[in-house]
Order: C-alpha cells, then sequence, then structure tokens
C-alpha cells in the first residue's frame, strides 16, 4: 500500500449531462473529466464560459448529481453531506440574505457548520477581521459592495475552518484593489496548509497565485500540471539586464550567433499593467 | 454533538432565520394590518344593534379575517421564502454546508409555521378583545342576556386549529415549490389545492352516494390525497354557539400533523432530486 498523502479531491471519469428537452436532447457540460488535487497546494481550474468549470464545483459540492464517474473529496464521496463539514465553498457573483449583517450572516453559517456556541462569536469576528471587514460587520449586507460581498463570502466559507476551500471566480466583478486583496487572501490560505481550489478568468493572476492548474474547453480537460511545466518553454531562458543600452542589442545578438544561440525576443523590460496599477493606487493613497 | 441534535440545530437555525427574514418583510405587517382593520371595523357594525347575535357576527368577521389573510401569508411566505432562497443562490452556500436537503424543507417549514403562529396570536387577541368590549357593552345594557355571551376558550382552541390547518397549507405549498420552477406556478397552484381542499368533502358526498365502486374508490382516493380542511373549521362551531370537546381538537390537531409529516417528507424527497 503506497504511503503517498490522500489527495483533497480525486475525480474520475467525471461526465455530466443536463437534460435540454423531453426529447432526451442532452448537454454535456462535464466530458470523462479525471484529475487529482494534492493536500495543500493552490490548484487553479481555467476555461472559457461553459467549460465545466463550475458545474465540476457543484457536483463536488454535492449540489448537482453526476452522470457518471466518481468524485471523493478529502477521502469521502463527494455526495456524503458530513465531507462538506471539512470544505469551504465561496460562489461566483454571491449573494447572501441582504437583511443580515455582515456579522449576523458569518454566525449563521458558523452555526449551520457545528461551530460550538462558546467560540463561535470570537471566530466570526476573527473571520471578519482576517477579511478585513470588521469595521462594516454591523452593517446590512444590502448596503455592501461587489469586493465586500465576496469578503463576507470569504469569511462565511472559512468560518468553521475547513481542510478545502473552494473559490469559484472570487474575483469576478471586483476592482483591481479588491482583486489584490483577494489574492493575498489566497495565499495566506496556503500558508495556513490549506487546499485551495479556485476557478479564474484572469490568467495572469491565476499564474501568479496557483501551483497546480488544469484547463478545461468544452467539459474536457486539455491540459494539467504544475504551473512551471504548463507555462516554461524547453531550452529557452530569459533575463532581465538593468543598465544595458538599446545599441548593444546587436552586440549581445552577434556574440550569442558566435556560440550558436539565437536571441528570440529583446526589448524594454515592461511591468505587468495590474502591477503598475496597484503601485500607483498604493503611493496616492500613502500621499493622501 | 450526536447526528440527532447536530441536525436539530441546523433545523433549528434555518427555521430562526426563515422566520427573521418573514418578520422583517413589508407584507407580514400589511395583511397583519389588513386582518386587524377588517376586525376592528366591527365596532361600527354596533349601529345595527343584533344584540346577543352581533357577538357571533364579530367572531364570524375574526375568524374570516384569519382563515383568509392566514391563508394568503402561508402560501405567499412559504413559497416566497423557499424560491428566495433558489434564486438569490443563497441556497448554494447554504446547501455547500453540512445541511440535508431534508433539513432545509424542514427549517424553511417551521420558520414559516412560527410566523404564522404570530399571525394568528395576534389576530385572536385582537377577536378576544373586541368580543369582550362588545359583550360587556351588551351585559351592561341588557342584564337578562345571561352570564357570558362568549367562551373564549373555544375561540383559542378554535384559531390554534386554524393554524395546524396553515401548517397543511404550509406543507402543501413546499411539495409544489420543491419540483415547480416559479414563484408564480407554486403560488397559483396551492391556491387551487386550498379550494380543493375546502371542497372536497362536498365532492366525496356525490360520489359517495353514487354507488358504484369505482366513484367509492375515487372518493377515498380525494379525500386520502387531499386533506379535508372543513374539518379544521372549528370556528363555524363557535359562532353557532355549539359546544366542542377537547376530543375533537385532538383528534383534528393529530390529523393535520400527518398531512404535515407526510407532506414534508414528499417535499424533501422531490427536493433531493433537484439541482441547484
Amino acid at each position: 500500500m503506497s504511503d503517498a498523502p490522500q489527495p483533497a479531491v480525486e475525480i474520475r471519469g467525471l461526465t455530466k449531462d443536463f437534460p435540454l428537452n423531453l426529447r432526451g436532447l442532452r448537454l454535456r457540460a462535464v466530458d470523462d473529466l479525471t484529475l487529482e488535487i494534492p493536500r495543500g497546494c493552490v490548484h487553479g481550474l481555467l476555461g472559457p464560459n461553459g467549460s465545466g468549470k463550475s458545474t465540476t464545483i457543484k457536483v463536488l459540492l454535492g449540489l448537482l448529481r453526476r452522470t457518471r464517474g466518481t468524485c471523493r473529496v478529502l477521502g469521502c464521496e463527494s455526495d456524503d453531506p458530513a465531507v462538506r463539514a471539512r470544505i469551504g465553498y465561496l460562489p461566483e457573483s454571491p449573494d447572501f440574505h441582504r437583511f443580515l449583517t455582515g456579522r449576523e450572516l458569518v454566525r449563521y453559517y458558523a452555526r449551520l457548520c457545528g461551530v460550538a456556541r462558546a467560540g463561535r462569536e470570537a471566530r466570526a469576528a476573527e473571520m471578519l477581521e482576517w477579511v478585513g471587514l470588521t469595521a462594516a460587520a454591523d452593517r446590512r449586507i444590502g448596503s455592501y459592495s461587489k469586493g465586500m460581498l465576496q469578503r463576507v463570502g470569504l469569511a462565511q466559507a472559512l468560518v468553521h475552518d475547513p481542510e478545502l476551500v473552494i473559490l469559484d471566480e472570487p474575483t469576478a466583478g471586483v476592482d483591481p484593489v479588491g482583486s489584490a486583496d483577494i489574492v493575498r487572501l489566497i495565499l495566506k490560505l496556503k500558508e495556513a496548509g490549506k487546499t485551495v481550489l479556485v476557478t479564474s478568468h484572469l490568467l495572469a493572476q491565476a499564474e501568479d497565485v496557483c501551483d497546480r492548474i488544469a484547463i478545461l474547453n468544452r467539459g474536457k480537460l486539455i491540459a494539467a500540471g504544475t504551473v512551471d511545466q504548463l507555462v516554461s518553454r524547453s531550452g529557452a531562458l530569459s533575463f532581465v539586464v538593468e543598465g544595458m543600452p538599446p545599441d548593444a542589442v546587436g552586440e549581445l545578438r552577434a556574440w550569442l550567433d558566435t556560440r550558436g544561440w539565437r536571441l528570440a525576443s529583446a526589448g524594454p523590460h515592461r511591468s505587468r499593467l495590474d502591477e503598475l496599477f496597484l503601485e500607483r493606487i498604493r503611493k496616492s493613497e500613502e500621499g493622501a | 454533538m450526536s447526528a440527532i441534535s447536530s441536525s436539530l440545530s441546523r433545523v433549528g437555525t434555518i427555521a430562526g432565520n426563515t422566520f427573521l427574514e418573514a418578520v422583517r418583510q413589508r407584507f407580514f405587517i400589511a395583511l397583519l394590518v389588513l386582518a386587524a382593520g377588517l376586525l376592528v371595523s366591527t365596532e361600527f357594525l354596533r349601529e345595527f344593534n343584533f344584540g346577543a347575535s352581533e357577538v357571533r357576527f364579530i367572531a364570524d368577521i375574526g375568524f374570516g379575517a384569519l382563515v383568509l389573510f392566514g391563508s394568503v401569508l402561508t402560501i405567499t411566505v412559504t413559497a416566497q421564502l423557499f424560491f428566495a432562497e433558489i434564486e438569490s443562490r443563497t441556497a448554494l452556500t447554504l446547501l455547500a454546508k453540512p445541511v440535508r436537503r431534508g433539513e432545509f424543507i424542514v427549517g424553511k417549514f417551521l420558520g414559516v409555521w412560527l410566523v404564522v403562529l404570530i399571525f394568528c396570536v395576534i389576530v385572536t387577541l385582537l377577536v378576544c378583545a373586541v368580543l369582550a368590549t362588545r359583550e360587556a357593552e351588551i351585559l351592561a345594557a341588557d342584564p337578562d342576556a345571561g352570564d357570558a355571551l362568549v367562551s373564549y376558550g373555544a375561540v383559542i382552541a378554535a384559531a390554534a386549529v386554524q393554524w395546524v390547518k396553515f401548517g397543511v397549507l404550509g406543507a402543501i405549498t413546499l411539495l409544489l415549490g420543491s419540483y415547480s420552477n416559479t414563484n408564480l406556478f407554486s403560488v397559483a397552484t396551492a391556491l387551487l389545492v386550498l379550494v380543493i381542499c375546502h371542497l372536497q368533502y362536498l365532492a366525496r358526498d356525490v360520489w359517495e352516494r353514487g354507488g358504484s365502486a369505482v366513484a367509492q374508490v375515487g372518493a377515498g382516493l380525494l379525500g386520502l390525497l387531499f386533506p379535508n380542511f372543513q374539518l379544521f373549521n372549528l370556528a363555524d362551531l363557535v359562532t353557532a354557539g355549539e359546544p366542542f370537546g377537547a376530543a375533537l381538537i385532538v383528534r383534528v390537531t393529530l390529523y393535520g400533523l400527518a398531512y404535515i409529516a407526510v407532506f414534508l417528507a414528499l417535499a424533501s424527497f422531490s427536493f433531493r432530486r433537484r439541482e441547484i
């Protein structure tokens, strides 16, 4: 018997069909998907709209029934309600009971997850502080912005200290500052040893935050592996050289040619737009 | 914590949240004001000088308000709160917790039933207050009218039995909501079922008098599928001044509770198969 730790998620041959009409026409949302997510990593599930990411997540949570295949989460069948006490879930564009305050909402979900009464209040306060909502904790959720909804959603997902955290498009519709906050929270979860399964349309962000990535298209898995495995070009290296004048590039190219190597690209080093945006915002707030 | 107490805790949590959501809706307050308004308007009927029968008339109006507005409240609030969870997708986060579908259904039911209880208590207290005021005035004006014109115990018992009936109606609405796709369909169908349940005894009488075996079986099935809401109308006995015993109250209550259990079990089974 292998001593390898059991993966957090094991999906084998998962197929999910949705009936479209009474004549038996069906839409295949997930097609024979096999995927393993090791414990303790941040795993990205990427793909265009309609690729089957959210459907896969809903099957993992027992919200949808699988047509074929097996899904095991933290060693249990995914449709066992008991396993959901060990999973935290933030749906895409979440909405919550608007008549509750942020604190009441987190407390409500804590009670549903069986968080002991003695520590419930403190745990809710801790989670609200963790997501930066302490100041707005006693405001009605109806008055929250989109970014605040995502953050209170994250607080409810984490209030019972789950082993596996599933985040469906956690940065969708959130401004770049809020989005960067959420990325920081995901990295904090990773530091805390949690397994995180995250779907995103923002590929650069996924590259920054994920250890492993799986790409789906039309319900099929088309690529999977570590980020380095997927994005590295074999036999090529990249350098960022400081202080080199542009006219010296020709000299460098000539030298590389003498060694039988080819300079594939050279140009001014550019920051990524999201890095530039966040840096400028931070500076303007420091100056204010 | 044992599995049963955990389950009860989750049901209680969902019921509490449902109750809070319902009482914060203006609809609940609006119906309460309407019912109270209807009841207080009986004060103006004193000009007609009905004498002792005026008290029965007031009780009739009061129970009419309770039955009408209570039924509307039960159906609309049950359907609205159930579909609000599905349509606003709060059900996604809720059912992604260790909450079983049956616990969700029972929690929703208990939350709404508690709201309806508050409604029944307030309307019944109002009925009793209006009755007591008028009874005192009549007795003061006519000492020969007797010691008491109203049995308040019977009024409260009749209202309590109505609350059990609203429970059956709420469970039926949840069963309809568990497989239908829209709030409107559930409300419309539940109203139709309400009418059938009130009139099913007439259809049964006609079929049973028909005499054929098929008619007998049909009548039996109708009586089994749709609870007979006329049985809950103890208010008719109150307003007719006919006494009724505790045995009748217990029998009707058990009849209602049995239907509630069956409809909730069916709703849970149906909702378990629903994809969110």
